[in-house]
């Protein structure tokens, strides 16, 4: 992944379990931001969405009921579509400790919630551009 | 995005938001049922867990809907809640065991359905672009870049105000305010999140002291310190003023230089957070992972290491300012762990502190001889645990910055700001941007030193170490590089604007008048500086500022000169 120089960034999943994040999420990724995105409701559902959805950026809640952020990012890392996609935590929590952990998880970032929808989709081109294309 | 495309983005997003209104209505409907229970003592632990579980998802929404207010109050509570669950859940709580909570966390939950219902019912753009602030609002600014306010107060304020506007020199920013008519301004001063100092003459501290106590905040790192001007310095009048109070007592005649540094490093002290980064080591998990929490909570950074041979990497990954070790480890003797600490050299201050049930002074005393510096005696309580951690965290702090600042001026020294100018090389590369060195020079210091003395020599460089700190950025880093030489980083800043910049220092300097005996003196200061993204190594990008500043002094001083690479000065 390090080795990458140009990332393309299209598809970009997002995996939220509160249903308004998820429509004004919706609007910030497509609308505002331009991205194609799938939104899905569930850890699970992601596992379903993201083989064949083939994103080029994951955008994970942290805490979801069921399976949360962390155990989703590790089943996705069970498919070879989803083997290396960049993944971002979206988080309420914004300790540095926490942060870190996530990152040593090997997401690229993290984003605290809560999010200012005009501005997300910059964020997360942001991050990507620092982190991933060097 | 075109005009029709962001009214229809807009309109969409109102919609979302008198969606959420609808659910946070019902949210708060929920939630004030559950403030109904702890009223009642009747707080079920599954509830309680609920509870916790809505104001969470409050605090992650409420702000990207336009209520940053909503969302920050119920983060404060979920704080609360989460705290007590942990300890619950650490003592075996059962789901349906009833959990005692404060009634003042029930009121807090109500108070939530005021900040709901005073939002505004149309979202606009500018509104939505604020939600993202809110989220690190309880910090201060931490080092230089800060502006320090100071606020005179008093009945008469003519005599602060002739002070004021000899302090305006120094780079801070000057308000008064009558304590006749507290209400004013009271509202203003709290609203501050930077560093402010109060500052009044000794007749009226009294009063100033009562509004203080009356109408700011009084929590000990929240206090506004006071600094008293005042006419006497015997022992009574001192002690007097000391008692009533006041963080500082300056006496006519005023050194001004002095007290513009003292109102500098007050600020500095309230801006620095009482934080610290703590390594746990200890081999029972549990245990171990309820003091990280409960450092966490106490806004310290805390990592736990539970097998002892990952000890190392560890330190070195996380660069604590402070161990707290079990004693004893499974196989491992803490013992034996903290002498292998202090085999490397990097970690010989480290402050290594035990957490163990041995109360044998004479046990303790050999432990501590083998490389430990204190301990802490199980079982401890959570308060005493972050109270003993925060103080031993605030004097490592203040030992490493002892060694790792000029004492003189209090800025970075020599062999670390080199290190720095190495750094921001790295970033400038990665980053893409600009940035800019500075090597500045006091001109004729040799003169200011075999006139009036090494003592006034030494005003200077330190006034000028506080007018650097006051009017540059917070992330430009300042280091004095040799006696009257410092060496500026300015990161993600024009050549042009760097020059500018420095210029207008180097004026305010020159305006500065220094008294020795019934003598004044002005001293001014020349300047070079250099683009960092032109050199390949950072040696050479401060060799060429100081080449700059070479020829700035030739070319007549007192000013600034921009490193040219195309001049014929320039090495290969």
């Amino acid at each position: 992944m390090a080795l990458v120089t140009e990332v393309t960034l299209n598809k970009v999943l997002y995996v939220e379990d509160d249903p308004d994040i998820r429509a004004i999420a919706e609007l910030a990724l497509q609308d505002v931001g331009g991205f194609e995105a799938a939104l899905c409701s569930s850890g699970q559902q992601a596992l379903e969405v993201a083989p064949e959805f083939g994103p080029d950026l994951i955008l994970l809640d942290v805490m979801m009921p069921e399976m949360d952020g962390p155990e989703t990012l590790n089943k996705l890392r069970n498919f070879p579509e989803t083997r290396s996609t960049p993944v971002i935590f979206m988080t309420a929590r914004i300790q540095s400790s926490e942060i870190e952990e996530y990152l040593a998880l090997g997401a690229i970032g993290v984003i605290p919630k809560p999010f200012d929808p005009m501005t997300l989709a910059d964020d997360i081109r942001h991050l990507v551009r620092e982190r991933v294309q060097r | 995005m075109s005009g029709v495309a962001v009214d229809q983005l807009q309109e969409r997003l109102k919609l979302l938001k008198e969606r959420f209104f609808e659910r946070a209505r019902g949210d708060i409907e929920t939630l004030s049922g559950f403030a109904r229970l702890i009223d009642q003592q009747q707080m079920p632990m599954s509830e309680l867990e609920r509870c916790y579980q809505l104001l969470h998802r409050m605090a992650g929404s409420a702000g990207t809907f336009g209520l940053p207010e909503l969302g920050q109050a119920a983060r404060a509570i979920e704080k609360q809640l989460k705290a007590l669950l942990e300890s619950a859940a650490s003592a075996d709580v059962a789901g349906d065991e009833l959990v005692s909570v404060s009634a003042e966390v029930a009121s807090e939950i109500r108070q939530l359905a005021t900040l709901l219902e005073k939002a505004p019912d149309v979202v606009t753009t500018a509104e939505v672009s604020q939600a993202k602030a809110p989220a690190v609002a309880e910090s201060y600014d931490g080092a230089h870049g800060m502006q320090i306010n100071v606020m005179a107060l008093g009945h008469t304020l003519d005599y602060l105000h002739g002070l004021l506007k000899s302090l305006a020199a120094y780079g801070f920013v000057l308000e008064s305010g009558s304590i006749d008519r507290p209400d004013d301004f009271a509202e203003h001063l709290r609203g501050r999140t930077n560093a402010s100092i109060l500052l009044c003459v000794d007749s009226e501290l009294g009063e100033v002291m009562d509004f203080r106590e009356q109408y700011l905040p009084t929590a000990e790192h929240r206090r506004f310190p006071v600094v008293c001007i005042g006419h006497e310095s015997s022992f009574e009048s001192l002690y007097r003023v000391a008692q009533q109070g006041a963080t500082a007592y300056f006496c006519e005649p005023l050194d001004l230089p002095e007290l513009a540094e003292r109102i500098e490093s007050l600020a500095l002290e309230r801006g620095s957070r009482p934080q610290g980064r703590v390594l746990i080591v200890d081999d029972d998990v549990e245990l171990g992972e309820h003091y990280c929490l409960v450092l966490k909570q106490a806004g310290i950074i805390a990592r736990l290491v539970s097998d002892p041979s990952d000890l190392m990497s560890e330190l070195s990954a996380f660069e604590p300012d402070l161990v707290l070790m079990d004693v004893q480890l499974r196989s491992y003797s803490g013992v034996t762990l903290a002498r292998l600490i202090r085999y490397e050299q990097r970690w010989l201050g480290l402050p290594i502190v035990y957490l163990s049930s041995e109360d044998n002074p004479e046990n303790q005393l050999d432990a501590l001889s083998k490389g430990a510096d204190e301990f802490l005696v199980k079982p401890v309580t959570d308060d005493y645990l972050v109270r003993s951690v925060r103080i031993r965290c605030y004097r490592a702090r203040q030992l490493s910055d002892l060694m790792n600042r000029d004492s003189l001026t209090g800025l970075l020294k020599h062999s670390l700001i080199k290190q720095e100018v190495d750094r921001e090389l790295a970033r400038c590369r990665r980053a893409g941007h600009i940035s800019c060195v500075v090597m500045l020079d006091l001109d004729h210091f040799k003169r200011v030193n075999d006139t009036w003395g090494h003592g006034q020599g030494d005003i200077v460089i330190r006034t000028l170490a506080n007018l650097l700190r006051n009017r540059l950025r917070e992330s430009d880093v300042i280091g004095r590089y040799g006696g009257e030489e410092f060496l500026l980083i300015l990161p993600d800043c024009e050549p042009t604007v760097a020059v500018k910049l420095i210029e207008a220092i180097g004026k305010s300097f020159a305006e500065l008048v220094f008294w020795a005996r019934d003598d004044s003196f002005q001293v001014t200061l020349s300047a070079g500086v250099a683009l960092i993204n032109d050199f390949p190594v950072s040696d050479q990008a401060i060799e060429a500022a100081d080449q700059a500043l070479y020829q700035r002094k030739r070319g007549g001083r007192n000013g600034v000169t921009l490193y040219d690479p195309s001049a014929v000065g320039m090495k290969s």
